[in-house]
């Protein structure tokens, strides 16, 4: 932690959040907001002079709530930047009838309560995200009573209490009446792999966590009786297993059953567990002084923002899903950006620093090559059709595309990301994906419908999110009919109106649109167009009496394999539904439908070049007016 | 700004009444029946 | 008998058991020589492995192939592998396009070895289709600055900055608490060690 804040090339940014972030692999554009802490960091020297007169009394975090702090503190003692800081909620205010107190005594004069909130901008070419995970919040079990029974605390509670640096300075005594606890009973996997409270999966921290705080009072307090209702103990890791077998050697009782409920004894404080020792096959009844809730870990749910700006997704546990989890462990789907420690999954201290050394590794990689290469995904414009409407920028998510009114839009390469809405969205296909061509995919609809139409249920999946949800399917073995035909293309929004018409003029008996869920678009939020050309279409099919029920849209995150599975199923009977007439009767009709649309697309190209060559002629005009009428007057 | 709406569900038929935002954003819409997202808004609430 | 159509390779792959447990790659490597535009079809039991990778960049060379499809796995695997293998034999990467015939044909109709065999036809029919229309890319290339974010201050985020640091870059850790630390600063000891933390 020292080292971090003393390190030359480390800029430590705290009470900061990202706010934006721009650009791409190789070049992002961040934007950061640091909150003012009134308290210039430089110049503060930790007398804690202020701390001392300050009168608001706030309970700790960082001890739990089982302290209390001032409203000018530091957040522990070893805290890195070492210097105080004010929180401004909690703080009176710098109004002499309100308070000003710290102001008063601070010989290094540092504190100013002019400071406001900064926005720092940086550059850089790679990130790692590793906002971590917190602790479960055990009060919705009623049946354990924590927050209502004194003596039932949580490991976190535990490690603060046993702590020297902790609020009762390292003398581990019970909340009710600061006695020393002699009977202690803790309870594994509270929040953990439960259907009804907390998460289904296991935290992986909370069964080592619980043998060290056993050999922690065997080594302090020999004379406790300590006993672990539990489960099963995972000890998997290096050395664990020696640990364990060490906390049940020094006397700690290890009973295999998880209590249904605790009662507290009004008078003594004292609480008693009813368990059932799957073990023993027997009823038993333990009377304790303390019970710690060994509670499990889940997601940060703060760090939505972050989801959002990196554009990450979540697996259905809600930790950050990785881009293989096998393979690709620490890189996030987005390239440039890798993920470390916790925010992945529920981890220990040795394998959050192993997967930080290879997130840093994987950055040095990308940044010690100097230059890479960009995917070539960009769009390409036919000026001569372009009509000058605007739409392409209208719709980029980026922002790539500059447009004046009347003007020739300008792709900037450099922030188009290739998702391919523009294109989807110029009514006069004046703007070509270079990789995703109308050609392209055209001719992949031609190939899946040439024969048997009537068997194939036409997908159009997104690179990231339902066509890797297909991929998701397919690792976890999920069965579903053959007939799902996928057209592959970086976002939903490259599916224009008119591909999905063709695919049904084509033969395709139905046709499934299928992209990221709003929260996850990669795109931003490029989605959006998807929702409203799909509309349209329905709109379009049902003026040209084809069913619009033939159409469908679903949203398939990469972790949804069994959605994918479960939409290729449902989708099957519809599918088979549609009869040949049927199929011939809506070819017939959009065959003619399309010679009407490429006819006025064809009008509208025409129009706008004439209007152009009219404005050319005028302008030619009206300048040979000038010249003549410059020239005339020099004449008389 | 928010206004009701009449949605029908493609996949199952199911009619329903959601919440639409007048300023055009469009929100993610699930079927309260089969979950299914091909969600239409109706004609007749379109006018 | 000249035709229009590029030259096309097809590398049909069995990837062990995991495709050529459920799809007959034997008809589909007959079926891809039916296909217009293809001049060779070779099939092999990993693809991706170097022999598999040799067997692309001679057959490049030899057929003098204009396209390459290969029919394996899911290109979010190995896209970029096969991209890469095409660029050495002189191909433009994006000539090559693939089938994925294994997450989303022989793992998830394992029931059904007839209809997945068909669709597997259907797949790399798509794909030679798709191919013919590709165009070469020259990707752009831009400079990476060196710098690096990380956000969340915790020991993974601490110890990302430090090897990043050390290896001398510029790094911004940020941190939305007023200390870095996160959850290992609140711990007294820690196992395995059962030292201090902090
Ligand atoms: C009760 C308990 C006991 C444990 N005991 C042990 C033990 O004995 N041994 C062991 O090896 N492991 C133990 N662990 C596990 C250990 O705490 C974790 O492995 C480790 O702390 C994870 O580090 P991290 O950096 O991934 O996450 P964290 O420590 O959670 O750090 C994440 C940091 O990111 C910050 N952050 C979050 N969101 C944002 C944002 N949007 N912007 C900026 N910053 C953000 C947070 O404020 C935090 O500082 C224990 C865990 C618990 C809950
Ligand atoms: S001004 Fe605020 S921080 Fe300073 S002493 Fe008063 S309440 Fe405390
Ligand atoms: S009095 Fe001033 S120097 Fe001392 S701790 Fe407070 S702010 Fe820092
Ligand atoms: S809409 Fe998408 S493809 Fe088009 S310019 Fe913007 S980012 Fe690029
Ligand atoms: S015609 Fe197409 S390319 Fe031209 S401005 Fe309109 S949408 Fe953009
Ligand atoms: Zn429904």
């Amino acid at each position: 932690m020292m080292d971090a804040g003393r390190h030359p090339r480390i800029k430590v940014l705290v009470s900061s959040e990202v706010i934006d972030v721009s650009g791409a692999v190789g070049n992002f554009h961040v934007k950061v907001r640091r909150r003012a802490r009134y308290v210039q960091q430089d110049l503060c020297n930790s007398c804690a002079e202020c701390t001392k007169v300050c009168p608001v009394i706030i309970p700790d975090e960082y001890q739990m709530g089982l302290a209390s702090r001032k409203a000018i503190y530091i957040p522990f003692p070893q805290a890195v930047p070492s210097a105080y800081l004010i929180n401004p909620e909690d703080c009176l205010g710098n109004n002499p009838i309100a308070c000003g107190k710290c102001l008063e005594v601070c010989e290094q004069k540092c504190i100013d309560f002019d400071m406001r909130d900064e926005i720092l901008e940086v550059d850089v070419g790679a990130m790692i995200v590793a906002t971590g995970m917190e602790a479960y919040d055990p009060t919705e079990i009623t049946e354990y009573g924590y927050s209502r029974y004194d003596n039932v605390i949580t490991s976190m509670e535990f490690e603060r209490l046993i702590c020297a640096g902790g609020p009762s300075a390292g003398h581990f005594v019970r909340p009710s009446d600061g006695e020393r606890p002699r009977r202690i009973g803790f309870i594994q996997c509270v929040g953990s792999r439960s259907s009804r409270y907390g998460s289904p999966y296991c935290s992986n921290i909370c069964c080592m966590n619980t043998v060290k705080d056993t050999l922690l009072l065997a080594d302090h307090y020999p004379d406790t009786d300590a006993k672990v209702f539990y489960m099963d103990i995972r000890a998997f890791g290096k050395g664990f297993e020696d640990l364990y077998l060490r906390s049940r050697s020094s006397g700690v009782r290890y009973i295999r059953g998880i209590p249904g409920e605790i009662e507290e004894d009004p008078q003594t404080k004292n609480l008693r567990v009813r368990v059932e020792n799957t073990l023993a096959g027997e009823l038993e009844q333990h009377e304790l002084d303390m019970v710690v809730l060994s509670v499990g870990v889940r997601p940060r749910l703060d760090s939505n923002t972050v989801q959002r700006l990196l554009t990450l997704s979540r697996t259905s546990d809600g930790f950050f899903l990785e881009a293989h989890p096998k393979l690709k462990p620490v890189d996030a789907p987005t390239r440039g950006i890798f993920l470390a420690g916790c925010c992945e999954s529920p981890k220990d201290v040795k394998d959050s620093v192993t997967q930080a050394g290879a997130a840093a590794s994987h950055v040095q990689v990308l940044l010690s090559a100097g230059r890479i290469r960009i995917d070539a995904g960009t769009p390409l414009l036919e000026e001569a059709d372009c009509i000058r409407c605007g739409r392409c920028a209208a719709v980029c998510p980026f922002h790539a595309i500059h447009w004046q009114r009347g003007g020739v839009p300008e792709i900037i390469e450099a922030a188009c990301s290739g998702c391919g809405c523009c294109a989807a969205e110029c009514p006069v296909d004046a703007l070509t994906m270079r990789h995703s061509t109308d050609e392209q995919l055209k001719a992949q609809i031609d190939a899946i419908l040439d024969e048997h139409p009537e068997d194939k249920l036409l997908t159009f999946a997104c690179n990231w999110c339902s066509y890797a949800g297909g991929d998701t399917a397919g690792t976890a073995r999920l069965q579903f009919p053959v007939h799902g035909r996928l057209v592959r293309t970086m976002c939903s929004a490259r599916v224009s109106e008119d591909l999905i018409l063709y695919a049904f003029e084509k033969g395709a008996p139905l046709v499934l649109v299928s992209g990221c869920h709003f929260a996850d678009c990669h795109y931003i939020n490029a989605n959006r167009q998807t929702v409203t050309r799909v509309e349209r279409a329905w709109d379009r099919l049902e003026k040209l009496g084809i069913r619009p029920e033939r159409l469908h849209l679903e949203w398939i995150s990469a972790a949804e394999g069994q959605k994918f599975a479960e939409v290729m199923r449902v989708l099957d009977e519809p599918r088979a539904q549609v009869t040949a007439e049927e199929i011939a009767h809506t070819r017939k009709v959009l065959a003619e439908e399309r010679k009407r649309r490429e006819g006025r697309k064809e009008k509208m190209r025409a129009a706008a070049r004439k209007k152009r060559e009219a404005a050319a002629d005028a302008r030619a005009e009206s300048s040979a007016g000038a010249a003549a009428s410059v020239a005339g007057p020099a004449k008389s | 700004m928010e206004e009701e709406r009449r949605f029908r569900c493609l996949r199952c038929g199911l009619e329903f009444t959601a919440v639409h935002r007048k300023d055009g954003e469009p929100v993610e819409r699930v079927c309260p029946r089969c979950r299914s997202n091909s969600i239409r808004p109706t004609k007749e609430a379109k006018g | 008998m000249e035709n229009n159509f590029p030259r096309t390779g097809v590398f049909i792959c069995d990837c062990g058991l995991n495709i050529a447990g459920t799809v007959d790659t034997a008809a589909v490597t007959e079926y891809a020589q039916s296909l217009p535009g293809v001049v060779c079809v070779v099939h092999n039991k990993y693809t991706c492995a170097d022999p598999g990778q040799n067997e692309i960049r001679k057959a490049i060379g030899e057929h003098k192939l204009e396209r390459v499809v290969v029919a394996s796995c899911t290109p979010r695997m190995h896209e970029l592998t096969f991209r890469a293998c095409v660029a050495q034999a002189g191909l433009n990467p994006y000539l090559m396009e693939m089938a994925n015939l294994r997450e989303h044909c022989s793992w998830v109709h394992a029931g059904d070895p007839a209809g997945a065999t068909q669709k597997a036809k259907d797949l790399v029919r798509s794909a030679v289709a798709r191919a013919h229309e590709l165009q070469p890319q020259i990707e752009p290339e831009v400079d990476v600055t060196q710098a690096a974010l990380v956000i969340g201050g915790g020991i993974a985020g601490i110890q990302a900055a430090l090897d990043i640091a050390d290896g001398g870059m510029q790094v911004y850790l940020v941190e939305k608490e007023p200390s870095i630390g996160g959850l290992m600063a609140q711990l007294d000891k820690t196992y395995p060690t059962m030292d201090c933390s902090i």
